[in-house]
């Protein structure tokens, strides 16, 4: 179960982390500016000027990103952009169109759509507000097509943010001679440089630092080291009992000359066997919670999780490590015991 | 003319902090080849004596020497047990969960045969002990007597030169009795192998050519 909880947790904060990486890599955003302080996604809309003079900026966008409930039971991440953003540029319209100027409209991801029940021209009230639903898109991440977009000066008056803004999305100019990671460099000096209360963040480092996905690596790692740690004194547990129970078998091999690292070598063995089957039905378990995750209302606009091969990879081997770690105790014990004394054991 | 293999000289073996005295002093000498009886009755010691000639447990004073050598001083009793001495149990001690075959093949382990090699030994003592047709079983699936014959058959697994067996007829019948002992005493002249037998049964005593009486922790005679 501990290894199911891991799975489940990370998988899904790295599934989180992941779409949001989706979200930059199909806008062409290469760069984030954003407040240096943890948890303060306060930025002021006029540093957008400065940004437009600097010479290795092409195009600025202000964005506002805001954790809502859109119903009673349904919560999403709703974007504000401007209706001229370069953002919007990579959703594909399925239905309807996109916002105009600063109106009280919005468009649904498609699975939000279909999740509310919402096609254009329907109205939908968030926290007392009617936007009309203008249309339906499908975007390159579940993060998109799980949430909704409206105009940035609508998202500021709804989460009453006045006129400050997460983070301005940034396109770099090319720079000929230059190599991706010196061009990058010299932009993120340039503009720290002009904004010096201000960090500029290449879009990759974004996806995984930003607060939201910080919080829930954090939570999902923390609560999964639990449920590791509750996983490994079960093994123990196990292991010790295994032991306590083939007390007499383990003085047979020691009468038959078996070293006590080779007994120690055997218990091991089984407890790295012990996790492996754990890691296994974990690893099954926590994909099973992941699918379930996705489908329901709650949660599914967060992002669809799946588990790739070299997470199932490290979390075996987390299992198996935990397993030899946890049978480490009961193997050594059973190592020390005197075949006489383990002979006469009943 | 045969050498002294095994020697014991003045061991003392107590439990319970000294309470407990299993044995007071025994002095003893095995000739290489040698088939011996241990008997007496039983708490009388002679189970214990067998446990610290064959590596199972340190004494408390008192020093046992292989061809001249101290067991405590020069030897990892681990790996004497396993080089030199072959344990036949009156309770068989067969794992369970194993086949005949591959009961057999424990002691090899700590060797250097190969798998396959440990296959093909085990496969010829099996078969040298008449239970060509029980490889594959597993213990609960034998009779007792055959059970007996697998665990002399993982006592010969290294070739060892002393077999010690503690009341090895035990738990057998009357004619599956005489068979294992006349397995065991086939295998001590056919392989020149020293053999030291603990029992409290007079019949296998009296027929030893030599049988060491212990009486409260004591040589009684030999």
């Amino acid at each position: 179960m501990g290894i199911a909880a891991f799975v489940a947790l990370v998988g899904f904060s790295r599934a989180f982390e992941n779409e949001w990486l989706k979200i930059y890599d199909s806008a062409g955003t290469e760069i984030t500016v954003v407040q240096k302080t943890f948890l303060n996604t306060s930025v002021d809309e006029s540093v957008g000027e400065t940004l437009k003079t600097l010479p290795v900026v092409e195009r600025v966008v202000p964005m506002v990103l805001n954790m809502m409930d859109i119903t009673p039971d349904v919560n999403a991440i709703v974007y504000g952009f401007p209706a001229d953003s370069y953002e919007l540029d990579s959703l594909v319209i399925t239905a309807g169109r996109r916002f105009h100027g600063n109106e009280p409209e919005l468009m649904l991801g498609e699975v939000m759509a279909e999740t509310l029940h919402k096609k254009p021209g329907d109205t939908l009230e968030i926290q007392g507000t009617p936007f009309k639903v203008v249309g339906v898109f499908h975007g390159g991440s579940a993060l998109e097509t799980g949430g909704v977009l409206m105009p940035m000066s609508q998202l500021q008056k709804l989460a009453d943010l006045g006129n400050k803004v997460t983070a301005f999305h940034i396109r770099l100019k090319p720079a000929p001679g230059q190599s991706a990671d010196e061009r990058m460099r010299n932009a993120r000096k340039i503009i720290e440089a002009a904004l010096p209360n201000l960090k500029a963040v290449p879009a990759s480092e974004r996806a995984g630092n930003n607060q939201l996905v910080v919080l829930a690596r954090s939570t999902a790692w923390g609560t999964s080291l639990i449920a590791l740690f509750i996983g490994a004194l079960g093994i123990t547990n196990t292991m010790a009992m295994s032991v306590f129970e083939r007390t007499k078998e383990i003085g047979v091999l020691r009468a038959l000359g078996w070293k006590r690292h080779r007994i120690m070598k055997l218990i091991l063995a089984e407890a790295a066997a012990l996790g492996l089957v754990g890691g296994l039905c974990g690893l099954f378990l926590g994909w099973l919670a992941l699918q379930i995750l996705a489908r329901i209302p709650q949660t599914a606009s967060i992002g669809f999780a799946s588990i790739r091969l070299d997470q199932a990879a490290e979390t075996l081997v987390i299992a198996i490590m935990i397993g030899v770690l946890a049978g480490f105790i009961p193997a050594w014990r059973g190592a020390q015991l005197s075949p006489v004394e383990a002979l006469r054991y009943e | 003319m045969s050498s002294c293999l095994l020697q014991a000289r003045n061991l003392i073996k107590s439990y319970d902090d000294g309470n407990i005295q299993a044995l007071r002093g025994v002095d003893v000498d095995i000739q290489a080849g040698e088939f011996v009886a241990i008997s007496g009755h039983s708490g009388s010691g002679k189970s214990t004596l067998l446990q610290l000639l064959g590596g199972l447990d340190r004494p408390t004073s008192g020093e046992i020497l292989f061809k001249g050598v101290s067991l405590s001083k020069s030897f990892d009793l681990d790996s004497y047990r396993s080089r030199h001495i072959g344990f036949v149990f009156q309770a068989f001690y067969l794992l369970p969960t194993l086949t005949a075959l591959e009961n057999v093949q424990i002691p090899m382990f700590e060797g250097k045969l190969n798998a396959r090699q440990r296959r093909e030994k085990a496969d010829a003592l099996l078969r040298e002990l008449g239970l060509a047709h029980r490889l594959n079983q597993y213990p609960n699936q034998l009779s007792a007597g055959e059970r007996q014959r697998v665990a002399i058959a993982r006592s010969l697994a290294n070739d060892p030169e002393i077999l010690l067996a503690d009341e090895p007829t035990g738990n057998l019948d009357s004619e599956n009795s005489a068979r294992i002992m006349s397995i065991l005493t086939g295998i001590q002249t056919g392989r020149n192998m020293t053999l030291i037998v603990v029992t409290h049964e007079n019949d296998i005593a009296r027929n030893a050519p030599r049988n060491i009486q212990i009486r409260d922790g004591r040589i009684h005679s030999q």
